[in-house]
């Protein structure tokens, strides 16, 4: 069998990254005007009281990378940092963290549909967070962190678009209480600013990709999948649709999921997962970023959520908090297959 | 994979999740007008084919059924008004996902059966169990290997599910 030619995704991957070579100077500047206007105002708000914490980032242990921050003191805002490095999709925090009150939150595009997402499952309600919205050029990964013996060199620099980002349809906050950036929240008006996100209709290039493969391919494929995985379960974790207080597989009387790490009970967790979500998935591709085996799982997340749109005609998860979900509703006139 | 000769003297275990307004009583129509249909199907009766949890499908093809059949009212037919209805949707998405993910599409079916259509049921029973004995057994596992020893392995690659245990492996 031959390869097959060149991937759409890795070209479009591919175009994303160089437009986001062309314009990291421009960002800098961005980067550092945020920071400035995301202290003063998480100041302002932890000492008005109006707010109980600040969820964004701070600097993490190595160079060029970063971590989730909790800011409850006034004093400590200077800890805060927006950069190309801040990775971590935060909207989840704040279903523990509102716990001790009114929780603001750093929010750009993927965080703000996350916060709808759990808004429409009535996980939050809009009055227990304000949202900080923060112009979003896209994030990088951080670089290796290289564990050679001379410790002398930093990590160099990089400039590869996180997967994750690269399939972005929104780039820009849908929903926030105010916006930090430099101007009107659109994608349009920050022009030359911030490469533009992938187009809504491209974003399945890669299931398309894999759906042409022959059934025994997929298989092998999806196979392989199930059997790397380690069940950590860090995936569920990071979701903003996967907030049941409890899991089905942690209902150990049920007896859903087996204890055993194998290809039948890997394959029971993954499908049942992305069946829990698929129809709620806001596409942040955090689930994917934090997998400690690096497996593909949007290109399953993305599987359910291309049937459902094509099949039903949804729009996009997330994009406000009223929208039914698909699985959730009906209509009769659904296409009918089964007769 | 595997290659069966011959499948003919396969004996599959299919699993058929049967509404009990509807198909069920189909099913017990069928068997009083005494009609014959292969005896490789397992009823297993349920309120509403809104009932069927997808995980239900997953767990019966782990635990060694070959098929998973799930019937209800036709759509309208509903009991409860509208069970089927969402169960379509569902259906419609999971056996989707199914199959992308390299599951026959034989081997999972949905079909409307009411209760006075003892015909359909035995001719659907009937052809979905001749289609899976056809295909032969599931795959349980190691298709994977099978399929890296064809040495087809190349297109799979290529789009690359990272591999991290076998880096780990290479490394050291
Ligand atoms: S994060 Fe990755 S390894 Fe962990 S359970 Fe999810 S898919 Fe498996
Ligand atoms: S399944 Fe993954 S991509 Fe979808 S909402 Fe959850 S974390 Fe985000």
């Amino acid at each position: 069998m031959t390869d097959t030619a060149p991937s759409i995704t890795r070209e479009q991957t591919a175009r994303v990254q160089t437009a986001r070579v062309q314009t990291t100077r421009v960002h800098t500047a961005l980067f550092a005007e945020v920071t400035q206007k995301l202290r003063l105002r998480a100041k302002e708000l932890l000492e008005s009281g109006e707010v109980v914490s600040v969820i964004g980032w701070e600097a993490g242990r190595f160079e060029n990378q970063t971590t989730p921050a909790f800011i409850t003191d006034a004093n400590k805002v200077d800890r805060l940092i927006f950069n190309e490095y801040c990775a971590n999709t935060l909207g989840k925090y704040v279903l523990s963290e509102k716990l001790d009150g009114k929780v603001a939150v750093c929010v750009r595009g993927c965080e703000s549909r996350g916060i709808n997402r759990m808004i429409s499952d009535n996980q939050l309600k809009r009055s227990e967070v304000y949202l900080l919205g923060l112009p979003c050029p896209g994030m990088v990964e951080s670089p290796e962190v290289s564990h050679a013996s001379e410790p002398s060199h930093a990590p160099e620099a990089s400039s590869k678009l996180l997967s994750k980002c690269a399939f972005c349809t929104h780039r820009q906050p849908v929903v926030f209480d105010e916006y930090l950036g430099t101007c009107e929240a659109t994608d349009e008006t920050l022009g030359g600013l911030i490469p533009k996100p992938i187009d809504p209709s491209e974003r399945f290039s890669d299931v398309e990709e894999l759906e042409a493969l022959s059934l025994d391919e997929r298989n092998a494929y999806f196979e392989k999948l199930y059997n790397n995985c380690i069940r950590c379960y860090a995936c569920r974790e990071v979701c903003p649709c996967c907030t049941c207080r409890e899991c089905f597989v942690d209902q150990a009387r049920a007896g859903w999921q087996g204890k055993q790490n194998n290809l039948e009970e890997n394959r029971f967790y993954n499908l049942t997962r992305v069946f829990h979500i698929g129809d709620r998935c806001v596409e942040c591709g955090e689930c994917e970023r934090v997998c400690p085996m690096e497996l593909p799982l949007m290109k399953i997340n993305r599987k359910m959520v291309k049937d459902l749109t094509t099949l039903f005609s949804v729009p996009e998860a997330g994009l406000d908090s009223e929208t039914i979900s698909p699985l959730n509703t009906y209509d009769v006139a659904d296409l009918e297959e089964y007769l | 994979m595997s290659v069966v000769e011959s499948n003919s003297d396969f004996q599959p275990t299919v699993l058929a999740f049967c509404c009990h307004w509807c198909t069920y009583s189909g099913a017990d129509l069928a068997g009083l007008n005494r009609m014959n249909y292969p005896a490789n199907i397992r009823l297993l009766r349920v309120p509403c084919s809104g009932r069927v949890n997808p995980q239900y499908v997953l767990t019966a093809f782990n635990k060694g059924c070959d098929g998973v059949l799930v019937c209800g009212c036709h759509p309208g037919d509903c009991h409860y008004v509208s069970g089927n209805y969402f169960a379509k949707r569902r259906m419609m998405a999971f056996k989707r996902l199914l199959e992308y993910t390299g599951l026959e599409p034989e081997r999972f079916q949905i079909r409307w059966i009411s209760g006075s259509e003892a015909g359909k049921f035995r001719d659907v029973v009937t052809q979905v169990c001749e289609e899976i004995r056809a295909l032969g057994p599931l795959k349980h596992s190691a298709s994977f290997e099978a399929f890296a020893e064809q040495g087809a392995l190349g297109t799979v690659n290529a789009l690359t599910p990272a591999n991290k245990a076998e880096e780990v492996v290479e490394n050291d």
